[in-house]
């Protein structure tokens, strides 16, 4: 299945949520969306509007590909369980977001040329972009992320510190 | 030895939550709690209290205010942790000026370049800051730390 989600923002993403049910005829998978506060109502695909964590790990982990705006809790979760996914940032001239910067991150991960995370900036290209992803399949599992480690570690030393 | 206090954990739905959630090891060897808004991504967690989300109207931040001192009455937290967002602003000043909790807070990997409104508020008053991209150590001041982000 491919999992849509496009977050807790109390603005629309409705660029997102049209593309998707435009080409979903086309796409040989499932689709769910999850919609929040999107005003577009898909026609061609199953949606949620709000689905609690829990629900959303178990959705993401069984997807083949996640479809996502550029929301850090989306990307860390299909990072840590090795999901491709597939973001469009949302845009403050859109008024899709208070500033630009799910932009920013989307740059910054294009960067990084991590395997399982592409970026798209049009959602003219979703159709393409999904076809091939889903063709390429998840690449081999990535090494474990030192920044989660050396984070744990901080903070539970500095924690021993307030005890002593 | 001071007895082992509570740990308090703040934060909003979404990406912040995931990035504590993360975390979580780093505060096993205590209890701990969740202080979050009142969503549906939210709803019947363990060990939670709810808030209304403060963006949405005047009063819900005056009722958050009381909420989160009669909360901190009730836990007595020794140690706060936060990676936003403006929950953490309230949170943070009543548990260091009328609580004495240490504070730590980590910025959001959302933040690559610029500080968060946020960040800059608790900032002065945080024990520990943490930042998960290095180009944001040269926005705040010499107390903020980096050692890696969570993406």
């Amino acid at each position: 299945m491919i999992f849509v989600t496009v977050g807790n923002d109390f603005r629309s993403f409705d660029r997102l949520l049209k593309k998707m049910d435009e080409i979903a005829p086309f796409i040989p998978s499932e689709i769910l969306i999850q919609t929040g506060y999107s005003r577009y109502v898909p026609q061609n695909t199953k949606h949620v509007d709000f689905i609690s964590m829990d629900i959303a790990i178990e959705y993401i982990r069984k997807s083949e590909l996640v479809v996502s705006h550029a929301g850090i809790g989306t990307i860390i979760l299909c990072k840590e369980y090795r999901i491709p996914i597939l973001i469009l940032p949302r845009r403050k001239a859109m008024e899709e977001h208070m500033n630009d910067h799910q932009l920013e991150i989307a740059q910054v991960l294009e960067k990084k040329e991590s395997e399982d995370i592409h970026v798209l900036y049009e959602e003219n290209q979703l159709k393409e972009n999904i076809l091939r992803i889903l063709k390429e399949g998840a690449s081999d599992p990535s090494q474990k992320v030192a920044g989660k480690t050396n984070l744990i570690k901080t903070i539970r030393d500095f924690i021993k510190t307030t005890r002593s | 030895m001071k007895r082992n206090r509570k740990i308090g954990l703040i934060c909003s739905p979404g990406g912040h939550l995931v990035e504590v959630l993360q975390l979580i090891e780093a505060f096993e060897d205590a209890s701990f709690f969740f202080l979050t808004y009142r969503e549906k991504a939210t709803l019947n967690r363990k060990n939670t209290y709810y808030v209304s989300n403060f963006a949405k109207n005047p009063l819900s931040l005056v009722m958050g205010i009381l909420k989160i001192l009669y909360l901190f009455l009730k836990e007595r937290p020794g140690v706060l942790f936060s990676t936003g967002a403006e929950i953490a602003i309230p949170s943070f000043y009543i548990g260091k000026f009328l609580f004495r909790t240490k504070l730590i807070y980590l910025e959001c990997s959302a933040q690559v370049y610029s500080p968060s409104w946020t960040g800059r508020w608790v900032y002065p008053i945080t024990d520990l800051f943490l930042v998960q991209w290095e180009p944001l150590l040269r926005q705040y001041g010499s107390r903020a730390k980096y050692v890696g982000g969570l993406i």
